[in-house]
């Protein structure tokens, strides 16, 4: 990685200091031990000197990325404090400067990046900037260069509520320039064309005076402080320290502790979070999604791809729909929509066209563009239109006959190369295309729902699938902007394996006596975002219930049939316990977890995934686990379960 | 039909030396342009944006940054309204002075009212003749002498055919380039044609506020040492001639009408202009037939005009002038401030620097009522273009 330095400069009484790492926006400047080092000496220059004012700003694009997370990675306690209290020392004299200081935020501001900006008098930040975030705890982390304390007292305690705690628990959320001006975090909103120049003009007529010793008053902060630890509660059910954590910082911040004791008190808490197995999951996850899953595998990368110019989608139900409003908007071309009832055909098209009225409203499209896009859909109950596609997409009922006879439907119509994508669930791909004559360009893309929600795009490679028609739908899913991995083609595929044998294992405690409480505690004291309970309710019944006949037939022994999940499918309540032995919730959150390993143990022995970081990115994107169980395998080391069943970690 | 055009107000960034140790290495032609458009703009508040009737930008090497329909993409990026058209403009060295004298044509004949004119060469990017096909005709049809395209190569034929224009001649002209030059950026002239500009650089961000080739301690004796690269035992150097050179400049224009109507505060009225062409090696002769020209046609001799501008791309292509039209080379009323020798010359940017330090040489010279500005172009022209106190 280049190592990031800040350069100093003089332009007439200004101190013009640049945090660059040499290399263009593609590779964003974070703070290591060497940039420290660096600020270290440019902080001893500006002590000497004999400036009228200072502007601190990035290379183009970038103002700072923050810490520099490499060097996290299975830190000691001890590393933490002294990278924690190394930032304070040096951020603390940067903010004691004689002269008053600006940050010229003129692009991605992270972090720590945020951090060294609030040390300074007063912040300008470009209208064109799109990056602004503390996105610590999202790592399992807190702010630990002074961000805990700082934000409440420029900003107040709400500010700080909801940029150290609520957006990353959001999915990371991101402020915008004008975000960040509201919240309180920068002070002046300056346009991109002449932002460094106008920077240094706004730097030159502050007076110290002007920016320092602000502090924002709230009315209630016990409230705020209290209704956000409920929101934390809802998250992540106590699962999670860090974000308790910075909460507990901003309070004392709030309570009146001096900047040196919070500072001492952020040092304490990133020794003791960093090292932990929350901390340490969290980076593993973060690398899978934001670094691992979009590398492009190289037997995709050499492959030839087809260009999809237009695209069949047959069924109209309510994934066809989702999938066909996904590829209309990323894809922008002619859409064929194909189902046998004429009622779901004309639903379907008005829904898809109403959601493109829908994005146009909130200004995404003009009324031309948004017109020619409705007019590219069409749709009828025969195969109007299908012959020039080059892509065509299946997503009917989740019945092995009904699909093959619409494959060998369509690889009537189509070209030979065309793309035969399917998006079952759980089906096999290569029992899908047995009796087809080309069964090689048949695909499996899995796409969760909601489908312009969920990132993750299982691709299923069956096994007469060939390199093309696999390129293609890779190609496709990246245009998409889904974050996809690579499964071979087994029952179930990776996401609904695993939830499947998990929804099994919970099936049988209330089958054994146990109420939908309890199994709802065990899942939700990991973290999980959501209940199971309400998670059945979401899929629908009938859904979880066909995957598992599905997965019954493939694996009886693992997979028994649940007559409760019967009942529910039929609109019956009614829980059939086969026998009273109820468990413990801790028991069930065990055998829960054992079962998932076991399974995930399996999925990588049959190589239906090459690796446990492939089901880790699964069960983070397209199911929503949470990072600080680095996926589920990460955490399943960390507490030994792996190795009790195994005898040896998923991760050596 | 015919109305007066106004010169209301004109700047440069500070002119940088081309190349990766120069100040606008790293820094886009286009973004230089925007730079000075909107200087131009905050200094002048009167003027709402939407009123520019036209945007004519010069660039010699009309690619890569300054490609695209630089007046446009100029206007675009500086955030002028969509409805503001724009144009580029090229003949070489005079790119900014034909900027000018379009947008004033558009302004006499009433098809505009207010014109933004300019002119960018960032030589360090697109050195002078890089993707050039020059037609083999030229050379087989021997329509020019080969020495016509290298244009230190045609300084050195100045000298050949005006032989008592000597290599001490021009490096004293030099000297005195480099003093005025160095006298001017202590005194108000470059503090108010010279907008500085943040520029990132290997080192960081800093701020381009001073031109790159003064030298003011240049002295006889070290330019005598100076090597001649055109030519063995030639006599044009680095030192009597102008650098490669990154810049932009821009002026606003306006008709008498919306002088009126915005409360503009005009410095100039443009008199007339001329271009001529000349034989093309002998290219630093051409704005001898071009001042002829234009003082003629208004009925003019040189002795009406009290301010001369002229671009400084080699030493002793001024003296050709001075020479023909019986100018003293000292002479005050000559290059005030210095020249492109000490400030650098930024091909298709130059000619409104020459105007923006006319209409300041104006201002410290009550007394002066007429003034030119003129230079040579590549190939064999000369543009000349007359200015009077408004």
């Amino acid at each position: 990685m280049p190592e990031t330095e800040f350069k100093l400069a003089r332009a007439g009484d200004v101190a013009l200091v640049t945090i660059d790492n040499g290399e263009d926006y593609t590779k964003p400047t974070f703070f290591g031990r060497t940039a420290l080092a660096s600020l270290d000496g440019v902080l001893d220059e500006l002590e000497r000197g004999d400036y009228a004012a200072l502007v601190l700003t990035g290379k183009p694009f970038v103002f700072a990325a923050g810490a520099d997370l490499n060097e996290f990675h299975g830190a000691s306690a001890e590393l933490a404090r002294d990278g924690s209290r190394a930032g304070h020392d040096l951020f603390s004299r940067l903010a004691a400067l004689p002269f008053p200081t600006v940050a010229a935020i003129n692009g991605a501001c992270l972090g720590g990046g945020l951090e060294i900006a609030l040390h300074c008098d007063a912040r300008t930040i470009s209208s064109a900037v799109r990056h602004v975030a503390s996105p610590e705890v999202f790592l399992g982390i807190v702010p630990a260069w002074g961000g805990t304390q700082l934000v409440p007292r420029l900003a107040g305690v709400e500010a700080a509520v909801k940029l150290i705690v609520l957006n990353p628990l959001r999915q990371n959320r991101l402020l915008d320039a004008a975000g960040a001006v509201e919240l309180g975090l920068a002070d002046r909103l300056l346009g991109p064309a002449e932002f460094v120049d106008e920077s240094i003009a706004f730097a030159l007529d502050l007076t110290s005076e002007m920016a320092r010793g602000r502090t924002v008053l709230e009315a209630d902060p016990a409230g705020v402080l209290r209704r956000a630890s409920a929101q934390i509660d809802d998250t992540v059910h106590g699962a999670a320290p860090a974000p308790y954590r910075a909460l507990d910082l901003i309070g004392g911040a709030a309570s009146g502790w001096t900047l040196e004791e919070g500072y001492r008190a952020e040092e304490e808490a990133v020794a003791e979070l960093l090292p932990g197995r929350h901390a340490q999951a969290s980076l593993y996850a973060f690398d899978l999604v934001e670094r691992r899953a979009k590398r492009r595998p190289p037997f995709v990368a050499n492959a030839p791809v087809r260009r999809v110019e237009k695209v069949g989608i047959v069924g109209a139900g309510l994934m066809a729909r989702q999938i066909a409003t996904v590829v209309l908007r990323r894809l922008e071309v002619p859409i064929v929509l194909r189902d046998v009832s004429g009622e779901q055909v004309e639903e379907a098209l008005a829904e898809i066209r109403g959601e493109v009225d829908r994005l146009a409203a909130k200004g995404r499209y003009d009324e031309g563009k948004a017109a020619f896009l409705q007019s590219i859909v069409t749709a009828s109950t025969a195969y109007d239109g299908f012959a020039g596609c080059d892509l065509v997409l299946e997503a009917v009922f989740e019945e092995l006959g009904v699909k093959k006879q619409v494959l060998a439907e369509v690889e009537e119509l189509v070209s030979p190369e065309c793309v035969l994508a399917t998006n079952t669930s759980s089906l096999s791909i290569t029992d899908m295309a047995a009796d087809l004559r080309r069964p090689e360009r048949v695909v499996g893309m899995h796409f969760f729902n909601p489908v312009a929600l969920m990132p993750l795009l299982e691709l299923v490679r069956a096994a007469e699938t060939d390199e093309a028609t696999f390129a293609t739908a890779y190609e496709v899913g990246s245009r998409l902007r889904k974050r996809m991995i690579v499964v071979r083609d087994a029952p179930g595929f990776v996401v609904n394996r695993v939830l499947t044998r998990l929804t099994r294992v919970l099936m049988d405690a209330l089958e054994h006596g146990n109420s939908a409480e309890e199994t709802d505690e065990a899942i939700l004291g990991l973290g999980m975002p959501m209940a199971p309970s309400v998670l059945l309710a979401m899929v629908g019944p009938r859904v979880a219930n066909h995957v598992l006949e599905t997965m019954h037939a493939a694996f009886p022994d693992r997979f028994p049939l649940s007559p409760t999940l019967a009942n529910f499918t039929r609109g019956d309540e009614e829980i059939v316990v086969v026998e009273h032995a109820p468990r413990t919730v801790e028991e069930i959150r065990r055998d829960a977890l054992e079962a998932v390993a076991d399974e995930i143990h399996r999925l990588l022995e049959e190589g239906v995934a090459a690796e446990a970081a492939d089901v880790d990115t699964a069960l983070l994107l397209g199911a929503g686990w949470p990072f600080f169980l680095g996926g589920i395998t990460k955490y399943l080391d960390q507490t030994g379960v792996s190795e009790r069943l195994f005898a040896e970690p998923f991760h050596a | 039909m015919s109305r007066e055009v106004y010169y209301v107000d004109g700047l440069r960034t500070a002119f940088g030396r081309a190349g990766p140790k120069g100040a606008f290495w790293r820094t886009r032609a286009d973004d230089m342009a925007v730079k000075v458009v909107r200087e131009l703009l905050r200094r002048n508040p009167q003027l709402p944006p939407e009123r520019i009737d036209d945007v004519a930008f010069a660039a010699t090497a009309q690619v890569g940054d300054q490609g695209l329909t630089l007046g446009r993409d100029v206007a675009l990026l500086a955030g002028l309204p969509e409805t503001v058209p724009g144009f580029a403009v090229d003949r070489m060295c005079a790119g900014a002075l034909t900027a000018v004298t379009a947008g004033a044509g558009e302004i006499a004949l009433g098809a505009a009212d207010v014109v933004l004119a300019g002119g960018v060469e960032h030589m360090g990017h697109h050195p002078m003749g890089e993707d050039v096909d020059f037609n083999p005709r030229f050379v087989a049809e021997r329509l020019v002498d080969p020495s016509a395209v290298t244009m230190g190569a045609t300084a050195e034929n100045l000298h050949d055919r005006f032989p008592h224009l000597t290599k001490e001649d021009a490096d004293a002209f030099a000297v005195r380039s480099q003093r005025r030059a160095a006298a001017a950026w202590a005194n108000g002239v470059m503090r108010q044609t010279v907008v500085p500009m943040s520029v990132f650089t290997d080192e960081g961000w800093r701020v381009a506020d001073r031109d790159e080739f003064l030298r003011p301690d240049t002295s006889m004796e070290g330019l005598a040492e100076l090597r001649a690269p055109f030519r063995p035992g030639g006599r044009v150097t680095a030192g009597n001639s102008a650098g490669l050179t990154d810049g932009a400049t821009a002026c606003l224009l306006a008709s008498g009408d919306a002088v009126e109507e915005l409360g503009l505060e005009p410095q100039l009225r443009l008199v007339g202009f001329a271009f001529a062409g000349v034989e093309p090696e002998l290219m630093g002769i051409g704005p001898i037939p071009a001042t002829r020209r234009v003082l003629e046609r208004h009925g003019l001799t040189l002795d009406d005009v009290g301010l001369f501008e002229l671009n400084e791309p080699f030493a002793v292509q001024v003296l050709t002038w001075c020479d023909a039209f019986g100018v003293d080379p000292e002479d005050e009323r000559l290059n005030p401030y210095g020249g492109a020798i000490a400030c650098g010359h930024p091909l298709a940017a130059t000619g409104i620097r020459l105007v923006a330090q006319l209409a300041y040489g104006f201002r410290e010279r009550p007394e002066v009522r007429y003034g030119l500005t003129a230079l040579c172009v590549g190939m064999g022209m000369g543009a000349a273009v007359l200015w009077e106190r408004a």
